[in-house]
């Protein structure tokens, strides 16, 4: 009786079927994964969930997961290289894996250049594809200035959290979104892009020009000529030559803002940048 | 002989399973920006294609055909596979660490990719022999291969391109990809000429 049900239902036989080859999948599953078990180190599961999961890459390794998977293996024993997550994030990282939490200097991009369309001039016109590092390739760039900024956002397109813009030609950093995971600096052929500590008034020579004060101005009216006028204004000597360009040591800078004042070319800027949310 | 070879081939070129019979596009479209990528995910299909193939083929022929429940293969087969993927993981994870780190986060990608399904319900409706149906597996993973690195190629060169804003992205891949796809058509009667 109960056989014929099997067998002459239409519906009874499929479903034993199908339930039956779920029933015998699961159990061979479970048997597999009871034998096949890894041991999964907890403490990595917890330092991923205190990360922030954005996998920017800032802190050297490929994203959170390989940095949580160094901290738990110990090969890496600093907690504080999340740039992303700054302070807050350090001080968990710190907590999960029980050592003092240590301090984050907060870093920001910076764009060591002004050469805007309205300072320097253009050697010829650049026709080809409208990224940096091709613009780059041909005879340096169509730029008076050769050191300067080509204008391409090579700069922005890498950037993930809307840091960087393009204004009057020459790429800008918005310090608000800035989360200083480092792409930009790589990004930029000409390496124009440098990480600066984060200080409301951060002094820098924004100028990357080692060409000698005469071709500098002629190329670029914002340029360093490398006058030293800076260097013996400075009250803790934080300014050196170096190769014809005005360096600020910004360990050293006390933000006091007298070299601003006696720049003959307003090469040297104070100040953070803020501009629209590149959309 | 001749016979595997002919199949072998002729679902490398002119069946394509991506470019001809468009099974597996997502991956396609989604893993082709890098080399690396397309070759992990290439490495996992060929993979997973032939087991599945050596664990569908038996519960056809030997299950649901002699109680005529044939049209149950789909479901089958999604449950078949499901489970296959999930053990296979959990055994190269333990058995071979390194091969795991290499295509461990592509298998279970492929647990619903429709590309293993369809080649599973082509060797089935082709009515193959078992070792047919194993040729036409690797033949099946080896075009999916093939056509993850040309596309990987051309994508390269698009990301060098200057394109209008309102093409870039997805639609301009996706011309690209049908242009590839027609391409793939140049090998038809190749084959017959060939073995013929």
């Amino acid at each position: 009786m109960l056989l014929s049900v099997i067998t002459q239902n239409p519906i009874v036989l499929p479903a034993l079927i199908g339930a039956g080859i779920a029933l015998f999948s699961g159990i061979v599953i479970l048997l597999v994964f009871r034998f096949f078990r890894v041991e999964e180190n907890p403490l990595q599961k917890t330092l991923e969930d205190v990360l922030p999961g954005v996998n920017c890459g800032g802190c050297g390794y490929s994203g959170c997961a390989a940095y949580a998977a160094a901290l738990a293996s110990g090969e890496e024993p600093k907690t504080t290289l999340c740039t992303a997550g700054g302070q807050d994030t350090a001080t968990a990282v710190a907590e999960v894996m029980g050592v003092e939490a240590g301090t984050v200097v907060p870093l920001v991009a910076n764009v060591f250049c002004q050469g805007t369309t309205e300072n320097t001039t253009k050697r010829f016109d650049y026709t080809g594809t409208p990224h940096c590092a091709s613009a780059a390739g041909l005879f340096a760039g169509p730029n008076s200035c050769t050191f300067g900024c080509l204008g391409f956002g090579d700069c922005v397109a890498v950037c993930e959290f809307n840091a960087l813009y393009l204004e009057n030609g020459i790429a800008h950093v918005n310090h608000n979104n800035c989360t200083a995971c480092g792409k930009c600096v790589d990004a930029c052929p000409k390496h124009l892009i440098h990480m600066i500590p984060k200080h409301e008034l951060a002094t820098n020579v924004t100028c990357s020009n080692h060409w000698p004060a005469k071709v500098v101005r002629k190329a670029c009216k914002v340029g360093c000529i490398a006058c030293g006028r800076c260097v013996r204004v400075c009250p803790v000597q934080a300014i050196k030559i170096e190769d014809n360009l005005a360096v600020i040591d910004q360990e050293i800078c006390i933000h006091c803002g007298e070299c601003v004042k006696v720049c003959p070319t307003n090469a040297i800027r104070q100040g953070l940048l803020e501009g629209p949310e590149a959309s | 002989m001749k016979e595997f070879l002919i199949i072998l081939f002729s679902v490398i070129l002119i069946d394509n399973l991506v470019l001809s019979r468009f099974l597996g596009v997502c991956s396609f479209l989604g893993l082709t920006k890098s080399l690396k990528n397309a070759m992990g995910m290439s490495v996992a299909v060929i993979f997973v294609m032939l087991i599945a193939t050596a664990v569908t083929y038996p519960i056809y022929w030997s299950l649901l055909e002699p109680v005529n429940l044939g049209y149950l293969q789909t479901v089958v087969f999604i449950l078949v596979i499901a489970s296959v993927v999930q053990v296979l993981e959990a055994v190269i994870r333990k058995a071979f660490p390194p091969l795991y780190k290499a295509m461990g986060i592509y298998l279970p990608l492929i647990t619903t990719n429709c590309a293993i399904l369809g080649v599973m319900l082509i060797n089935i409706s082709e009515i193959y022999s078992f070792p047919a149906a194993m040729m036409s597996s690797l033949g099946a993973g080896v075009g999916y291969m093939l056509a993850m690195f040309l596309f990987t190629g051309v994508r390269e060169k698009m990301e060098k391109a200057d394109i209008p804003d309102f093409m870039e992205g997805l639609p301009s891949t996706l011309m690209a990809a049908s242009i590839v796809s027609v391409s793939f058509m140049g090998f038809k009667g190749v084959i017959e000429n060939l073995f013929g």
